[in-house]
């Protein structure tokens, strides 16, 4: 196990060097001139020049990669062009608002999809599996802002239960403050989660169902919902964890679309404001972070996979 | 696309001021009366209101870094430390003599000094206004105004030769040269606010207070100091320095995500404030604050031209709506420097033919429902006696596709109406193209705009298909505002072989006015703002007339060859719509400097 995540940690270690060094290629081969785009198309070119010059814009392109990869050394991530505050503060100020925002959402997902998914594999074929099949299909297929719209037309306008926008906070406790401003947000995110977990939640359990392992439980005389609690549900989260593993992302990308609607502070406005501002510190901050919680992302669920089922284990060795 | 009109807008708003009292030399009293609507009967004497903003400011201190053009920071600092002249007083085009910090502007007969009277008003702290607030800028200033964002080439305070305080209130400024009073007033000096010289001239946080702005080491040391405390965002409402102010609001709150809370400054001299708390929240998009708007979460808010359908809406739910003027001129910019198409923009018959053939009146009544300005010159109408006859009359190029095949044909293109148009007579002859101009050469140009306003995109497809009349073919572009600003500078003879000089037409939306509406810096060779490069003499000196000159029929001649002369292709420039809660009283008329966002002047019914 030792070597295998030694393995596994020199991997991601490479994969993410490869994203930021690929990152910086891609956007500063982007067309337009940085300095324009942040201080507008009138700025005088002896203003162009000192900007360029205050950040290092003025530099080669290996020249300027060298000293962003010795920030990062050194645990900067340099100084956001339009906000003229260091990357690391203003992700600092809205990574906890996503761990809330994906954490809420997901558990919210989970403690929906798993019941859920057991309930229509044991029901398999009947009349509540193929409704509930048919509003997976429906939040699955449905786009973010339009589903994000549809609740707050219903909630906030018609019914004036919750609130359209996130609560702009300081920190992330003030996200409490008012319950209603955060509750659609959450909600949208888990609707649309739920799709994805429930629909493997259902097929895992319906393949751990066929297991010989379970015919022998239930041919001992095993009640059914022990059988379920103790061998099926078990065995059958294996997948879920690797999907929840993988969204460790989403928490650190923010949720682009519902975070614009919901007007959320969070990584994801930050990022898509930065796109539309050309604000490559932030860009790049976001990219690499990313990259890095793709990869812990990943690990982890290996890891979990192979403390959760020995086989994985005994493979690796 | 929206911040960089609503930053100037406000920069606008803060330079235009100074009334016709000041500009004519006379003595005026700082108590005239407010244009506001009246607040007699029934006015709530506190209340909170939330306004939207689509952007975040990022420095307090009001003279930002140049490097700084983060247009919000005026929206942050005006209602704390007010410019001198205040623009717009109700919904007109004047001076606001209650909310100017001067009492009276008084030129000399040369017009290259004058004498300024501040009013006796107090600073939150209790300690008064005095002059030495005003030397105190001003020395600021003439040490580091390389580092100051809205300085201007000839502006403040290069432009001024020695400052004087002979008492307490009275400054003395003289001037480099005569300049036109008006334009001063109106213009440079609403670019300059008053800073509390007994609380800011120091060097550090825990150094006393003294006179070091008075050497050039002292004034620079002072500067460097407050603007590092100016960009310490988490320290915005804490940090004592800020808390010293003279406008109508101290900061109380400042959320680094954008959202920033203002309390009524109780020490503040002017008109009584009845919103004793603002809260200024930040919408990423216009859906979240349309939203915020339709669920009732927020007082007051713009309503984009896209959504006008919600009108009713949003008025069944206690809102009212108001479209307001913006003191603005909006217009298609030509590169006159392009490599590929430069030598067709220099001649006018050319940018004669495409005006002509773009309808406005059609653009104000189907795309803009009636709510803009015609577009008819470079002067809105709103400005009241600064619009020329030629202007009020519907400006030099009606509508007129025949017009404009015409005036093709008559120089030597084959006009392929729905087709491209070629140059079949290249010369320099009156029936010849024109210079430059070789034969073959395609009317063809591409036009960026930015994307994300429905209105604009009808607008510019209209244009589009009105300009094929006469085989004027125009590849539409479109691209986020800030993604798009990176490909295009300010182009010139000089500078034109840069990469961001490879545009062809632009359109960027509007560009506000002072109070008084110059072409300086828009149509004058090497203006800031002149961003295709025109250049005529004869247009910089009728420009140096109206700014430097004194004579009020000079304005009117300048403006008719503007209108004339097309350094940028006129179009309507559309009105802004306020949404507010119909229970707020002062919202109307609304400030057209301001988009009629002056929290200061509301107050709730009761």
């Amino acid at each position: 196990m030792t070597a295998y995540l030694i393995r596994r940690v020199g991997q991601a270690i490479l994969v993410v060097i490869g994203v930021m060094i690929l990152t910086f290629i891609l956007i500063h081969i982007e067309p337009g001139n940085v300095a324009r785009s942040v201080l507008g198309f009138r700025a005088t070119q002896a203003r162009v020049s000192l900007f360029n010059s205050t950040y290092g814009l003025n530099k080669s392109l290996p020249a300027q990669f060298w000293s962003y990869v010795d920030e990062i050394a050194h645990g900067n991530l340099g100084d956001s062009l339009y906000y003229q505050q260091p990357v690391t503060t203003l992700m600092g100020e809205r990574l906890p608002n996503d761990i809330v925002l994906v954490g809420l959402s997901t558990v919210l997902a989970l403690l929906i999809a798993i019941p859920m998914g057991v309930y229509q594999a044991v029901k398999r074929g009947g009349v509540a599996d193929n409704l509930l099949t048919g509003v997976s299909f429906t939040l699955y297929s449905m786009p973010t802002f339009f589903l994000a719209l549809l609740l707050i037309g219903l909630f906030c306008v018609q019914t004036h239960i919750f609130l359209p926008t996130a609560p702009q906070v300081q920190n992330w406790t003030g996200l409490f403050a008012d319950p209603r401003g955060i509750a659609l947000p959450v909600i949208t995110l888990a609707l649309l989660s739920v799709a994805g977990y429930s629909r493997y939640m259902r097929s895992s359990v319906i393949d751990t169902l066929a297991q010989d392992y379970l015919k022998v439980a239930r041919a001992k005389g095993l009640p059914q919902r022990l059988l379920l609690f103790r061998h099926v549900l078990r065995n059958s989260l294996l997948p879920i964890i690797t999907l929840v593993g993988l969204s460790l992302p989403a928490v650190v990308s923010g949720a682009v679309i519902s975070e614009d609607i919901f007007n959320f502070p969070g990584m994801g406005q930050l990022f898509f404001n930065a796109a539309t501002q050309h604000d490559f510190p932030i860009l790049l901050g976001s990219t690499l972070l990313v990259g890095v919680a793709t990869v812990i992302g990943n690990l982890a669920a290996d890891i979990a996979y192979g403390i959760l089922d020995p086989r994985v284990r005994h493979v690796s060795h | 696309m929206r911040k960089i009109r609503l930053a100037a807008a406000i920069l606008a708003a803060l330079t235009l001021t100074a009334g016709a009292a000041a500009c004519s030399g006379s003595s005026g009293s700082g108590s005239g009366s407010s244009n506001k609507g009246s607040t007699a009967g029934g006015v709530k004497h506190t209340g909170t209101v939330s306004l939207a903003w689509p952007a975040t400011p990022d420095f307090i201190f009001p003279f930002a870094p140049a490097t700084n053009t983060d247009g919000y920071n005026g929206n942050l600092t005006n209602e704390l430390w007010p410019v001198l002249t205040y623009s717009g007083d109700g919904g007109q085009s004047i001076v606001n003599p209650q909310e100017s910090l001067f009492s009276s502007i008084t030129w000399a007969p040369d017009d290259k000094s004058f004498t300024m009277v501040l009013k006796s008003w107090k600073w939150s702290d209790g300690q008064p206004i005095t002059s030495r607030d005003f030397t105190f800028v001003y020395n600021l200033l003439k040490y580091n105004w390389q580092n100051w964002v809205n300085y201007f080439q000839g502006g403040f305070p290069t432009d001024v030769t020695s400052v004087s305080a002979p008492n307490e209130h009275t400054v003395v400024v003289n001037l480099n040269q005569a300049y036109n009073p008006a334009y001063y007033v109106d213009t440079i000096l609403n670019e300059v606010p008053l800073l509390p010289q007994h609380a800011w001239d120091k060097e550090s946080a825990s150094g006393a207070v003294g006179n070091y702005d008075e050497t050039a080491a002292g004034a620079k040391a002072v500067y460097a100091f407050l603007q590092k405390q100016g960009g310490d965002m988490a320290t915005f409402a804490t940090n004592p320095l800020w808390k010293v102010v003279d406008g109508p609001y101290t900061l109380s709150q400042f959320q680094p995500n954008g959202t920033y809370t203002y309390t009524a400054n109780p020490n503040y001299s002017g008109n009584k404030v009845y919103m004793t708390k603002v809260v200024n929240e930040f919408y990423t998009t216009d859906v979240a604050e349309l939203d915020a708007l339709r669920a009732g979460v927020l007082d007051t808010g713009s309503l984009p031209l896209n959504d006008l359908q919600q009108a009713n809406l949003l008025k069944s739910e206690g809102y009212s709506i108001t479209a307001d003027d913006l003191n603005a001129f909006a217009s298609v910019y030509v590169n006159f420097w392009n490599p590929q198409v430069g030598a067709v923009f220099n001649q006018l018959y050319i940018r004669q033919a495409m005006e002509d053939l773009i309808n406005r009146p059609q653009i104000v009544s189907k795309i803009y429902s009636g709510d803009a300005d015609p577009g008819n010159g470079p002067v809105p109408l709103n400005f009241g006696s600064l619009v020329s006859p030629l202007e009020k009359s519907g400006g030099p190029y009606p509508y007129s596709p025949s017009t404009a095949i015409s005036l093709l044909k008559s120089h030597g293109w084959n006009v392929v109406p729905n087709g491209v148009t070629t140059c079949t007579s290249p010369g320099t002859g009156p029936a010849d193209c024109g210079a430059g101009i070789k034969a073959g050469q395609q009317l063809s140009f591409v036009y960026a705009y930015p994307s994300g306003v429905e209105s604009v995109n009808q607008m510019e497809a209209a244009i589009q298909s009105w300009e094929e009349q006469a085989g004027i073919k125009l590849t539409l572009k479109t691209a986020p505002f800030n993604s798009l600003i990176g490909t295009i500078g300010t182009c010139t003879q000089a500078s034109h072989p840069a990469s961001t000089c490879g545009w062809q037409l632009f359109n960027e939306g509007y560009q506000p006015y002072a109070l008084y509406p110059t072409g300086n810096q828009n149509f004058n060779t090497n203006g800031t703002y002149n961003l295709g490069g025109y250049s005529n003499p004869e247009m910089d000196t009728l420009i140096n007339d109206t700014d430097y000159g004194n004579n009020a029929a000079t304005f009117l001649q300048y403006e008719n060859y503007a209108a004339e002369q097309l350094p940028q292709l006129w179009l309507p420039d559309s009105d802004f719509i306020n949404v507010y809660k119909s229970d707020i009283g002062g919202f109307l008329p609304g400030n057209p400097f301001s988009e009629a966002i002056n929290p200061e002047d509301w107050y709730y019914s009761s």
